[in-house]
């Protein structure tokens, strides 16, 4: 069951552990949630914690971000619970054959659709040229991961050309750019021109995003991005339309 | 009345003859010497011929000194880009962990080349103006300042899981701001600007703000010699503008576009000077007509609340704007009295 992706579901049931990690995220309180989640996998397994607690709670999130009831800071929490969560995979504490060979839903999500044609969840992230503010950056990038994406991350002060090679060398089907100050996120257009000239605009597509887009969310379009998200949250979804967008590009109009 | 007359008259609720308004043109000066931003933003005397380009442009009751932030960050050993037609923005911060604080060397002011062209360029304009129309000084809040030194990710993750650290930076911040803050009022300046955002309920939520930052900015207000501005820096402050409007000092609150004044009103009282809000980053995207009816409704809007000042609000008016955008503002406050 997929439909209570962040960003993506509406409020359904929610569970006590719900409840409480929503708290501790909306508290600042970080390591209270890690021993909360590492607890839910020792008792349920990765992939139920994520989607039954985790994707649950941070759509909660989400939503509220959305209507400007969270702030920047919890949203921060969220995403290093997040950044924490990816970590208890990586090296989970009992070291259980379930905790180890679990994989997640998502990764399996990927490989199917790679048979039919959608491309995988690969994307390339980067703050464009001259822009050195990160922190939108790699909360989008941690949300993105837990979502099961494989990102490319490329760091601040990345040339228009660097984000299209990546792009091509990695397989990915989303560009994802970031800048906070409107002087720089005119050098998004610069990516357009890369992925035109390279001939990729079919198959790759490009996310703009960053406090210049959020103060004008219409900017994304005539800089030449196919999408923008206002919060980390949110951008995993945009992400996922994009991909989807960018199979159907790749492969046709029949499909 | 002359604007600085008019603008004192606002302050203290009493009659004007129109009301005084105030548009943040501090890099517009550049574009009207038909120059690029980098010079300027290292020349006090380029500076202020620039400002003086502004107000014969469209006669604003308030000048402004350097809106460079960047520049601060400079002085304690960031790196700044000198964009030609935007102000200097932080390419790397000063410092690469919370744990330099202790290590941290405060600029001297008056020793500083950064913090010495940004005080004498308040001087000049002030010569300039001699009393005619105020000086605002934008300024750093101390709250704010370790983002420029250390990044928003580590100052964030500081204020909220390492009071110990977070505290050492408070007092380079604090110590920084008071310096600045009266060399500023000293050098001419009638008021700050203090762009808040750490304590903005779009950045922190008010009751972390309340425990972790506004007692740390309350104090640092405490210590200056004259009035503040609270600016909302680039979010809406109606939910919290009576708490903001309570600290220190504050002698005004600059709100966000997307505020309600009557909500601003409602909060502060009616003792409080509200300033505001046509978004300053997008006169570039507007037309004449379009903000000189704006400016209409929001004087209409205020008809009955003599402490109200018409000001662009966020930060600067863009490089490329229109002079014909700036001089319809003016028009408009003439026409309407
Ligand atoms: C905090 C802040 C500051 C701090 C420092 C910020 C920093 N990181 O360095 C201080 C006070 C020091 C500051 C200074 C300045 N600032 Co400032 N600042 C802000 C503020 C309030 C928030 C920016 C921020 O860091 N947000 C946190 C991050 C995480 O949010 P975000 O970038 O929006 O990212 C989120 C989403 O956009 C999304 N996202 C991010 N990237 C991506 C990518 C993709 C692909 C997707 C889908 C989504 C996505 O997810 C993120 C998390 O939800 C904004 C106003 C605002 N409301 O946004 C102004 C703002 C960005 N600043 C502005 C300006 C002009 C400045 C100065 C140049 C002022 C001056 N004249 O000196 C200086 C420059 C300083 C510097 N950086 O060198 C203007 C920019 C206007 C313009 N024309 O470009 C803004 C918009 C304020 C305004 N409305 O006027 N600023």
């Amino acid at each position: 069951m997929r439909d209570n992706k962040i960003g993506m579901r509406t409020s359904t049931a929610e569970s006590d552990t719900v409840r409480l990690l929503y708290r501790y995220i909306i508290e600042a309180k970080r390591y209270d949630a890690r021993r909360l989640l590492r607890d839910e996998v020792e008792r349920s397994g990765y992939d139920e914690t994520l989607q039954g607690v985790l994707e649950p709670t941070l759509s909660m999130i989400g939503e509220r971000w959305a209507v400007d009831c969270i702030s920047l800071a919890q949203g921060f929490v969220a995403g290093k619970v997040a950044e924490d969560f990816l970590d208890i995979r990586e090296k989970p504490a009992s070291g259980s054959a379930r905790d180890a060979s679990v994989r997640s839903d998502a990764s399996q999500a990927y490989d199917a659709s790679q048979a039919s044609g959608i491309p995988r969840r690969i994307a390339v992230l980067g703050n464009v040229e001259d822009d050195f503010h990160s922190l939108g950056r790699s909360l989008v990038v941690s949300f993105l991961r837990l979502e099961g994406w494989t990102v490319v991350d490329l760091g601040n002060d990345v040339p228009a050309g660097a984000f299209a090679d990546a792009a091509a060398d990695s397989g990915a089907s989303v560009i994802g750019a970031s800048a906070m100050m409107l002087a720089t996120a005119r050098r998004a257009y610069d990516i357009r021109q890369e992925l035109v000239r390279k001939g990729l605009s079919d198959s790759v597509m490009l996310a703009l995003g960053g406090a210049a887009f959020s103060m004008k969310p219409e900017l994304a379009g005539e800089l030449g991005g196919d999408g923008t998200a206002r919060n980390a949250l949110e951008a995993p979804a945009l992400f996922e339309r994009l991909r989807l967008r960018s199979g159907r590009l790749a492969t046709g109009p029949s499909r | 009345m002359t604007p600085a007359e008019r603008v004192g008259a606002a302050l203290s609720g009493a009659r004007t003859d129109r009301r005084p308004f105030a548009l943040t043109l501090s890099l517009y000066g550049s574009r009207l010497l038909g120059r690029g931003a980098s010079g300027y933003y290292s020349d006090p005397a380029v500076y202020a011929s620039g400002q003086r380009s502004v107000v014969d442009l469209c006669g604003p009751d308030i000048v402004f000194g350097p809106f460079a932030f960047a520049l601060e960050a400079e002085a304690f050993g960031a790196v700044a880009e000198r964009p030609p037609r935007s102000p200097p923005t932080v390419r790397r911060p000063a410092y690469g962990s919370p744990e330099d604080a202790e290590a941290v060397a405060p600029p001297d002011v008056e020793a500083d080349p950064r913090l010495r062209y940004l005080v004498e360029s308040v001087r000049a304009v002030a010569e300039d103006q001699r009393g005619r129309r105020p000086v605002a000084a934008p300024i750093v809040a101390p709250c704010d300042l370790p983002v420029l030194l250390l990044g928003m990710e580590a100052w964030i993750e500081t204020i909220l899981f390492e009071p110990r650290l977070a505290e050492a930076w408070w007092r380079v911040a604090a110590g920084h701001f008071a310096a600045l803050g009266s060399a500023y009022f000293a050098a001419g300046a009638s008021v700050l600007v203090m762009p808040v955002m750490l304590a903005n309920p779009a950045i922190l939520q008010p009751e972390m703000a309340e425990r972790l930052v506004l007692p740390q900015l309350s104090e640092a207000l405490s210590r200056l010699p004259g009035p503040v501005i609270f600016h909302h820096g680039g979010n809406r402050v109606a939910p919290q503008a009576g708490r903001f409007a309570s600290l220190p000092n504050v002698g005004g609150l600059l709100v966000d576009e997307r505020d309600s004044l009557a909500a601003v009103r409602r909060a502060v009282g009616p003792s409080v000077p509200i300033l505001g809000n046509i978004s300053g980053p997008h006169f570039s995207s507007r037309t004449a007509e379009d903000l000189s009816s704006r400016a209409e409704r929001l004087i209409n809007d205020r008809e009955d609340d003599p402490r109200f000042i018409l000001a662009s609000s966020g930060a600067d008016v863009p490089y490329e704007t229109d002079p014909r955008t700036l001089v319809s503002v003016r028009r408009a406050m003439e026409e309407l009295g």
